[in-house]
Parts: structure tokens; C-alpha cells; sequence
């Protein structure tokens, strides 16, 4: 679904990506892991266009999209849900997510993904006429992913949803992009919490300096000495406890 | 005397706020301190003026040319020489600052422009509004209630466009952050675009509705500018409603200081005014959270 192939990016004269390969299949979670600094925010801005790569090439769906607008990108049904959390305060929940379906025009199908997203986020549904400014962490986070999905993409990319949340919201978030994937959008997700990023996901991509530095089945980097060592810690007793949790 | 001065008053405050409400909006929503909104509302007059004797059109169909037509020249220069400078920041910012010389430039240049086009010489924009209308005391040319009438449409029109269309929702959704409307399906370049025209529009609006009482010369866009941003600044810098209410605050003043002080110190009240709001509330009147971008 989604076909990256050496892609170069960066900000001014700083080049951030220097030729990254990576695909995405469809249906799936793919995760791309990686610490602070490693260029994983850069790559989704460089993919949803918010970015414009120097070199290399993005093919979504069968079709060229790098350098196109973000607006045209997102047209084409795939959505980027940035990592700041930010809606508007003033407006309540309802009015947030529903700028998200500004692409669109068919009533049933928005009226329908309203009801979807509430499923998925039923506090959403609760809080639908407050102000978006009183909403938690975790719930913004919700406001966000349910306006990215509001568009109806093909596929969603999630720009590390698990930041900066309680352990509790961290596992609401990570049940509903399961769910979210469960019911046919692919989704992306950047994340620096390796251990449920990689539980989720069928493939992972560690990324590192700007280039993948390693890639394979989830289940494979999970149990990978390296990706242990670099980025879980802990034992294979907590991986489990947190799986069953999913 | 006191009603007739609030009147008055009242009307070229609407002036005012038209100025103040397109400098707010450009600024709330492209980042822009536009130093050249003066001269906006300059063309604007002279069009609607050169219209208007020329063509012979109707007083509101010069209206419409001359909205358009200005929008339209306000738009290609943003286009062609604020977005480059705006991509290295704006505002307050350091980088900011080259988009204020570029405005100040802008504006040396469109005077002298007009300077070409229709020569230094004030112009008359002679529209015949028919008798003043007169109640007891009260003496009220109808020029001004046209003034009041326009300008209030005018803001009515947009406040229900930015509240209740969808162009409206996604031009607030730019101003408020404009990677999230991009990832939302807006065209942002296209809002910048429409959002400065319209600021211009209004501009003119004020140009074409002040016409009549002054003449139209080229230098006019000079004091309306600073007389704008006082407004601007006395009702909260980019909020729409202050724009406006500022506006009114300044237009009065004034009327009032020259009716009961002195005329010839006229200019002067608006800037005392400012100078009181900036000492006693200094984000001026309505707080930062009404603006634009909430």
C-alpha cells in the first residue's frame, strides 16, 4: 500500500533522512521505531507532505504522491495524525472531529464514522458537547485520531499516540488502533514505546540516524538480542503480562 | 451637539474598524504586521472614485468594482512577495521583521503608483446622497448613516462567513494552526490567499465609503494606517470583534475631542486613547482567547 524508496528530507540545509526504504502492506500495523531524534517525525511530514522530500520516492496506492500538497495527499486517503495533540479548544468535541471529514461531502458515510469513532472512543461520545479544551491527555489524543479517521483513509499514520500519557490511556490507545486495523485501515504508527508498538504490529522498522538499521516481523524484533538490549530492557515475563493486556 | 458628534462619531469608527478588522485578520491568520493596508484602502478609494466618474456606475456597483479589484491586487502582492518572506516566520519574530520592511516598501511603492496613475492632486468622489436628515436639533448628513449601514453589513456578512460556511471554518482552521489543515484536507495556500483578499476587500470598502466626505488623494493611506492600528490594538491586536469595537472607541473620541476640545489637535486623541489602553490593559480590550484563532 504504501512504498518508500530512499527517501531524503530534511529542514534548511539539515538533512534529517538520508535515504530510508520502507513499505507498508495493507491491512496492517507497521510500526517504525526509533528514539528521540532518529528522524521518525520527519519521515511522516515527508510522506503526508508537510515536508517536501529532497530525493527519493513515496508510492501510495500504486501512484506517485511525493511532493504533492498535503491537502491533495490527504485526498487520496492517507492521513497524518501529527504528534502535538492539537485541536481546537474553543470548539467543542463534536465540531473537532468533524473537521475532519472536510474532504468530504456524502452525509450517511460522515454520519456513519461519527458513529464509528464514538465506538472506538465511546468517552468521546460522552463529552461530544464540551469544549475540546477541557479534555485529558489520553482524550485529545482520541480527538485526534478520530478526526484522522473522519477523512475515511485508506490509511492513517499515527506520529507516537503514546506519548507523554498515563499507562492506562497508553493501553486505551493501543486497544483502539488495533480495532482500528481490525476494521480495514492500515495504519503507520511511530512509536518510542518499542515493546507495545512491536505487540501490536505485524512488521516493524527500527529507525536510526536516518536509515533503517533494522526490519522484520514483530514478533522476530521482539524477541531480537539487539532490540532487546537498545530498546526494551526488562524481562520476556513483562512482555507477556503486557500482551494479554491487548 | 454631544448626539450629533457620537454620530458622527459612530461612523468613521465604522472606517476605522473596517482598516483595524483587515489588519487583525491578516494578522491572526498569515502572521502578518501588514504596513501597507493603508494603501489598500487608498486604491480602494481611487478606484471606486475613477469608477465611479468615469463609468458612470451606481454608487454600490462601485462599490462592488472596487472590492473586487482591490482584493484582487491585494492577493497578488501577497502572492508574489509576503509568502516568500513568510516562510521563514512571522509576527513578532526576527524574521518577521523583513515582512514589516517589505510592507513599508510596498506601501512607498504603491503611493508613488498612484502617484502615476492619478497624480498628486486631491480628487473629488462627488456622490450625491440626497438631504441631510434633520430631527430637532439633530443634523445628520445621510453620507454617514451609508457609512454605518455598509460597514455593518460588511461585518455581518463576515462574521456569518467565517462562522458558518465551511470556507470560513477552514480559513479558521489555517489560522489556528496550518499543518493541521493541510493534514485535514484544506488548501492553505488558497485560504492565505482568500483571507488576505478579503482584509483588502474591507479595506477598500472603507476607502469607497470615506470618498465622499474627504477627497480621494494619495497620501490618505498614511494616517488611516496608524488610526487602524490604534483601533486595532485599543480592541486586542487580532481580535476581529475588538477590531471593531476598537474602531468605534477611537472614532468617537475623536469626534468628541474635536467637538468639545479642539479641532485642530483632532489626530491626537486616537493615540491618547492607545496610549491609555496600553498603559491600563495592555493586551488591550478583548483578551487574546476571543480572537480568530480560538
Amino acid at each position: 500500500m504504501l512504498k518508500i524508496k530512499d527517501l531524503h528530507a530534511g529542514y534548511g540545509r539539515i538533512q534529517i533522512l538520508a535515504g530510508v526504504n520502507l513499505e507498508a502492506e495493507e491491512g496492517q500495523v507497521t510500526a517504525v521505531l526509533g528514539g528521540n531524534g532518529t528522524g521518525k517525525s520527519t519521515l511522516l511530514k515527508a510522506i503526508s507532505g508537510l515536508i517536501v522530500p529532497w530525493n527519493g520516492s513515496v508510492e501510495f496506492d500504486g501512484e506517485p504522491v511525493e511532493g504533492l500538497r498535503p491537502d491533495r495527499i490527504v485526498r487520496r486517503g492517507l492521513v497524518q495524525v501529527t504528534q502535538g495533540k492539537e485541536v481546537y479548544p474553543a470548539m467543542s468535541v463534536e465540531e473537532n472531529i468533524k473537521l475532519g471529514a472536510y474532504v468530504r461531502s456524502d452525509r450517511q458515510g460522515i454520519a456513519d464514522d461519527f458513529e464509528r469513532v464514538y465506538s472506538y472512543f465511546p468517552i468521546l461520545k460522552e463529552h461530544r458537547k464540551s469544549h475540546a479544551g477541557i479534555l485529558s491527555g489520553g482524550q485529545l489524543q482520541m480527538l485526534c485520531i478520530g478526526r484522522g479517521l473522519m477523512a475515511n483513509p485508506k490509511m492513517i499514520m499515527l506520529d507516537e499516540p503514546s506519548s507523554a500519557l498515563a499507562p492506562q490511556a497508553v493501553m486505551d490507545i493501543f486497544r483502539s488502533i488495533n480495532r482500528i486495523r481490525r476494521d480495514g485501515t492500515t495504519v503507520l504508527l511511530v512509536e518510542q514505546n518499542v515493546r507495545m508498538a512491536l505487540l501490536l504490529a505485524n512488521y516493524g522498522y527500527v529507525i536510526k540516524d536516518g536509515v533503517i538499521h533494522m526490519e522484520g516481523l514483530a514478533r522476530d524484533l521482539i524477541n531480537d538480542d539487539n532490540v532487546r538490549l537498545s530498546y526494551l530492557g526488562g524481562t520476556v515475563a513483562d512482555t507477556t503480562g503486557a500482551a494479554a493486556t491487548l | 451637539m454631544l448626539v450629533d458628534l457620537v454620530m458622527i462619531g459612530l461612523s468613521i469608527g465604522m472606517i476605522y474598524g473596517l482598516v483595524a478588522l483587515g489588519i487583525s485578520l491578516i494578522y491572526s491568520g498569515l502572521d502578518i504586521v501588514h504596513f501597507a493596508h493603508g494603501e489598500m484602502y487608498m486604491f480602494g478609494a481611487f478606484i471606486g472614485m475613477t469608477v465611479y466618474t468615469q463609468l458612470n456606475l451606481l454608487y454600490p456597483f462601485t462599490f462592488v468594482v472596487a472590492l473586487l479589484g482591490t482584493a484582487l491586487m491585494g492577493i497578488v502582492i501577497e502572492r508574489v512577495f509576503y509568502r516568500r518572506l513568510t516562510a521563514g516566520g512571522g509576527g513578532y519574530t526576527v524574521a518577521g521583521m523583513g515582512i514589516i520592511i517589505c510592507g513599508f516598501g510596498m506601501a512607498l511603492f504603491l503611493q508613488n503608483l498612484a502617484y502615476v496613475i492619478w497624480d498628486p492632486t486631491p480628487k473629488p468622489f462627488p456622490v450625491d446622497f440626497g438631504r441631510a436628515i434633520v430631527i430637532g436639533d439633530i443634523y445628520y448628513p445621510r453620507v454617514y448613516l451609508w457609512i454605518v449601514i455598509m460597514a455593518v453589513a460588511l461585518m455581518v456578512v463576515l462574521n456569518v462567513f467565517l462562522r458558518h460556511t465551511k470556507l470560513g471554518l477552514a480559513i479558521r482552521a489555517m489560522a489556528r494552526n496550518k499543518d493541521i489543515a493541510f493534514l485535514m484536507g484544506i488548501n492553505v495556500p488558497l485560504m492565505i490567499s482568500l483571507t488576505f483578499g478579503v482584509a483588502c476587500a474591507l479595506a477598500a470598502a472603507a476607502g469607497v465609503l470615506i470618498g465622499p466626505i474627504n477627497h480621494v488623494e494619495i497620501y490618505m493611506g498614511y494616517l488611516i494606517l496608524i488610526k487602524g492600528f490604534a483601533a486595532a490594538v485599543v480592541g486586542g491586536f487580532g481580535s476581529l470583534p475588538g477590531a471593531v469595537v476598537g474602531g468605534v472607541i477611537v472614532g468617537v473620541a475623536e469626534s468628541l475631542g474635536a467637538g468639545y476640545l479642539s479641532g485642530n489637535y483632532k489626530d491626537i486623541y486616537a493615540f491618547l486613547i492607545l496610549i491609555f489602553v496600553l498603559m491600563v490593559r495592555p493586551s488591550g480590550l478583548f483578551s487574546v482567547e476571543t480572537k480568530l484563532k480560538a
